[in-house]
């Protein structure tokens, strides 16, 4: 009896933290609507007086926002389709073909684990900057066109494929492109999914790097854009306008993890060797 | 490492049990050759970006540490002076103790939360789960819209204050500006690290739980001397990452504080040397130093993790 009281005290506790964590979300999505003296009244006011939608408007006529917004949704579909492409293929050849050296190159991708972008910005810089790719989209792209983890996950999951079945396909006249397609593809489905998820959000929060690489108005990315915009704005006049911005570039990830939650979570685990 | 270790799948002889004509066997032998390196050629453009933007320039890093560097002209060979510069610079020493303030400010209590967290919400099922939900959201939350979002949580007027009844200025003093960005930090990764604890604690089996159960262990002895124990290799590899994550942090100093008032950490000092001052070089240096701390710090954390263990 008494255990089960302090269970539910406990629970009760934890239920009202995860309401605290979260409304800080809504504390944004409503700050973002209310007229602009209220966002930050004396005493805190929840609900706005009434609903300014126009506040969601206004990063699009005030700064260049749909500009970084179209090139974070450009730059993260690329990335994704381009690491979908590399770590497949690279997996399949890790998993399903035997040459000399393959062991030593899967090695050594793993080992690139090992080194942040932190750490080797500066040289890439350089040779991105003499490649003449700074303020361009390649910049932004094809230096993320693959990820070490991509390929560890893709080839984990074609290694679960039997190999009878390729066999099979390769008796039939299967060429090595096409049993990827028809045979490997459909079984791995899942994995491709939560690595273009991944991916995805991960180029999402990306900002060092673009800020690096993109600083002019028609290459930056919402991190970069948004950053620049708060830095302008930090009048009080402008905090529903930023709110808004900032509700704006988080909706497509939260959506993103509130529709798919499950893969969401598996994504996260497996980026930690978990799964 | 068990998957590099696995036989390979060459053997060719058994593989088709198909007859052919005479010289078949050459031809086939040919054929499967050519299929693997078909095969091979499929690895190619992952390693060819893998050598260009990830070897090179991590090679390269350790070289530009030695030279004097502005990107413009040529790199001027110093030896050691980009680290002998650093070993007497006041203000890295100072980055590096606001990183370590700001990793282990963060993520100390986001580790033992989560933990915690996990081991509640764990039972919490059957209509509770969206609870564990709640927790989660922060983690896809991207940094800079997030760090936008929280400048006005802690506003002096802003929701962290008011609720709390607190009169702090957190942004804007050098007392309580590194504590503003612990505060996110804690409510931006705690759920990043109970996802990652529930899922340890879902592997554990159960048998052993309720044998202790039976042994009349109560909840805090089952917990220490049995799931504990369990959840060490997951808590190790979530103390990697944790100092990992912590010393990679970047945007929500820029955002929140722009490294004022004793918050500017390692990478914006990697950033500022390298593109405001031009100095590829000694930002080369440092990223060299942050490469040898992340090793260092793994493998005692491995070491202090397998010795407990053993």
């Amino acid at each position: 009896m008494k255990t089960r009281v302090a269970r539910f005290g406990l629970q009760l506790v934890v239920a009202a933290g995860g309401v605290a964590f979260a409304a800080v979300l809504a504390y944004a999505v409503l700050s973002a609507l209310k007229p602009g003296g209220e966002v930050l009244a004396v005493p805190l006011r929840w609900w706005p007086s009434s609903f300014e939608w126009h506040n969601f408007a206004r990063p699009f006529t005030e700064t260049a926002f749909s500009r970084y917004y179209l090139n974070s949704v450009v730059v993260g579909v690329a990335v994704t389709l381009l690491n979908i492409v590399t770590c497949t293929l690279a997996g399949y050849s890790f998993s399903k073909f035997s040459y000399p050296g393959r062991n030593a190159a899967f090695v050594v991708v793993l080992a690139t684990l090992m080194v942040p972008l932190e750490v080797i910005y500066v040289p890439l810089y350089a040779l991105v900057f003499d490649l003449g790719w700074v303020n361009s989209f390649a910049g932004l792209i094809i230096p993320a066109g693959t990820s070490a983890f991509g390929i560890f996950l893709m080839r984990q999951s074609i290694d679960s494929v039997p190999d009878e079945l390729l066999e099979a396909a390769r008796l039939d006249g299967a060429g090595v492109v096409r049993t990827l397609l028809t045979i490997i593809g459909p079984l791995v489905r899942g994995p491709i999914a939560a690595l273009a998820l991944f991916i995805f959000l991960m180029n999402w929060d990306s900002h060092l790097w673009p800020l690096l690489v993109a600083s002019d108005d028609e290459h930056r990315t919402l991190p970069v854009g948004l950053a620049a915009m708060q830095a302008n704005n930090l009048g009080a006049s402008s905090v529903p306008m930023m709110m808004a911005a900032a509700v704006l570039a988080l909706l497509p990830t939260v959506a993103l993890f509130l529709s798919l939650q499950k893969r969401f979570v598996e994504g996260v685990a497996m980026s930690a060797g978990l799964r | 490492m068990t998957a590099l270790s696995r036989p390979d799948q060459a053997s060719p002889p058994a593989v088709n049990p198909r007859h052919r004509p005479s010289g078949a066997g050459t031809s086939r032998r040919r054929r499967v050759h050519g299929r693997d390196l078909l095969g091979a050629l499929l690895s190619v453009p992952a390693l060819a970006l893998f050598a260009v933007f990830a070897i090179y320039p991590g090679l390269r890093v350790f070289y530009l540490s030695l030279f004097d560097y502005s990107l413009t002209a040529p790199p001027e060979f110093v030896g050691l002076d980009n680290f002998r510069f650093l070993a007497t610079d006041p203000r890295f020493r100072e980055t590096i103790l606001n990183s370590i303030f700001y990793t282990v400010g963060t993520y100390l209590p986001a580790l033992v939360l989560a933990l915690l967290l996990a081991l509640v919400l764990r039972r919490m099922t059957r209509g509770l789960g969206w609870i564990r939900l709640l927790y989660f959201l922060p983690v896809a939350t991207s940094w800079v819209a997030i760090a936008v979002v929280w400048r006005l949580v802690l506003h002096p007027d802003g929701l962290l204050n008011q609720t709390l009844g607190l009169d702090v200025t957190w942004l804007t003093s050098s007392t309580s500006a590194r504590w503003a960005l612990v505060i996110m930090g804690v409510w931006k990764e705690t759920g990043f690290f109970l996802i990652l604890f529930l899922a340890g604690l879902a592997r554990l089996p159960a048998e052993v739980h309720e044998a202790a159960m039976v042994d009349g262990a109560n909840a805090w002895q089952r917990f220490w001397r049995v799931t504990f124990p369990l959840l060490k290799p997951i808590t190790a590899i979530c103390t990697i990452i944790a100092v990992i994550r912590g010393f990679q942090s970047f945007s929500p100093q820029v955002v929140l504080t722009d490294g004022a008032f004793g918050t500017e950490v390692v990478n914006q000092f990697v950033y500022k040397t390298a593109f405001e001052s031009a100095r590829m070089g000694r930002a080369s240096a440092v990223a060299v130093l942050m490469f040898a701390l992340l090793i260092a710090v793994t493998m005692v954390q491995l070491r202090v993790f397998r010795r407990e263990d053993s």
